[in-house]
């Protein structure tokens, strides 16, 4: 299976499985209905794309735990909807923030937080002065809730089922004013560390020999990113044909990519 | 007794302009929105209100509810979303007007023309 397909596949289980938990005690409704509110994806399942009812709604599809959060018994999506063809009005953030639903779909006062680390979009702009632009994207610099800090390890899946989505996300280069939520301690330490894609370079026959003259390792040298070979070692590499480079995605918990260099004896796979 | 008949007939005249005249008022509102509605007819024995009119827009089917106050359509928003029953739909207020609709044939995709049934209403 291409990693693509296989990455496609898995993010759509994670959500499917977060989505029974989403479908669950979420009452006020009538027979199959969902209560939604605001625009949202619609699951590929169901013909893709966004839904484009701002009001209140009903659909009888479920929503996700980690893209929906629950405004008043109606489903509210806080993701990035450029992430799913969405070509209305955005506007660029950078890091977690919190978001004033009522501000965006009406009803009672209602705080949810969005936990997209990088860069990403809404179709709503922030509101006071806690968020600063810099660069055309929105920093959130106020002093976060105990409830946005309680709830990370609920949401911050998030970030992983992102990764691995192909499209075009806000470019933001420049440096985060200094109050941004982004250097803070608790969302600088990863609840998920998620795979980044992983690169293998698959090289035959490096011969590691050290200042006596006499070969390593059968034949085989790994090095793994960051790795230093040391001082007063040698390394020949003996007659390399090109090699192949594969690259792979990987979605996962607990597991960081890295680049793997194989040698022709054996190779290496792990975290670097 | 003809003076009688006379303000009953007055009476009801201006009960039907209320409820009609601000759905004649909507269901023009979404003509000139580029929507396509059918003629609405009452829909008699309703469980969603007692003066409602049915009809289509752009094939999705759609109910349109007066009611004597805003409350009151607000009260029955409930019974507008059974109304629409197990596929995409909305039943919002607008003032003393019920708009329920239901996409039944699936020919609102992306919710669009549910979107303008409300948004278009003055």
């Amino acid at each position: 299976m291409e990693p693509m397909r296989r990455t496609t596949i898995l993010v759509a289980l994670a959500l499917a499985s977060a989505s029974a938990l989403a479908s669950d005690d979420h009452g006020h409704h009538f027979g199959r209905q969902v209560r939604f509110v605001g625009i949202h994806p619609i699951p590929r399942a169901e013909g893709g794309g966004m839904c484009n009812i701002e009001g209140p709604h009903v659909h009888i599809y479920a929503a996700n735990k980690l893209e929906y959060r629950d405004h008043g018994g109606d489903w509210y999506f806080v993701g990035d909807p450029v992430a799913y063809k969405y070509d209305g009005p955005k506007y660029a953030y950078k890091g977690p923030h919190p978001i004033h639903v009522e501000a965006v779909v009406g009803g009672d006062p209602d705080v949810e937080y969005c936990y997209l680390e990088g860069p990403h979009f809404h179709y709503f702009q922030p509101e006071g002065p806690d968020f600063k632009m810099a660069g055309d994207a929105y920093f959130y610099v106020g002093e976060p809730p105990q409830a946005f800090l309680e709830a990370r390890p609920m949401y911050v899946g998030i970030n992983a089922s992102y990764k691995p989505l192909v499209y075009t996300r806000p470019v933001v280069e420049v440096e985060p004013p200094s109050a941004w939520i982004g250097l803070r301690a608790e969302f600088v330490t990863p609840s998920v560390v998620v795979a980044a894609p992983a690169v293998e370079v698959i090289t035959p026959g490096v011969v590691v020999v050290d200042k006596h003259g006499r070969g390593r390792g059968h034949g085989a040298v790994i090095v793994g990113g960051g790795a230093v070979i040391g001082a007063g070692v040698d390394v020949h590499v003996v007659a390399p044909p090109p090699p192949s480079i594969s690259i792979g995605v990987g979605v996962g918990v607990g597991v960081s990519g890295g680049a793997v260099i194989r040698g022709g004896g054996g190779g290496h796979h792990g975290r670097h | 007794m003809r003076r009688a008949l006379l303000i009953l007939l007055v009476a009801a005249c201006g009960k039907g302009a209320g409820g009609g005249g601000a759905r004649d008022e909507l269901i023009a509102a979404w003509t000139k929105g580029g929507l396509a509605p059918s003629a609405f007819t009452a829909a008699k024995d309703s469980p969603v209100g007692k003066d409602c009119s049915a009809g289509t827009v752009n094939s999705i089917d759609v109910l349109v509810c007066s009611y004597a106050t805003a409350d009151e359509a607000k009260a029955a928003q409930d019974a507008g979303l059974k109304w629409v029953g197990d596929t995409t739909g909305i039943a919002q207020v607008k003032g003393t007007l019920l708009i329920a609709a239901a996409d039944r044939k699936k020919a609102d995709p992306t919710g669009t023309t549910l979107n303008k049934l409300v948004k278009l209403a003055p």
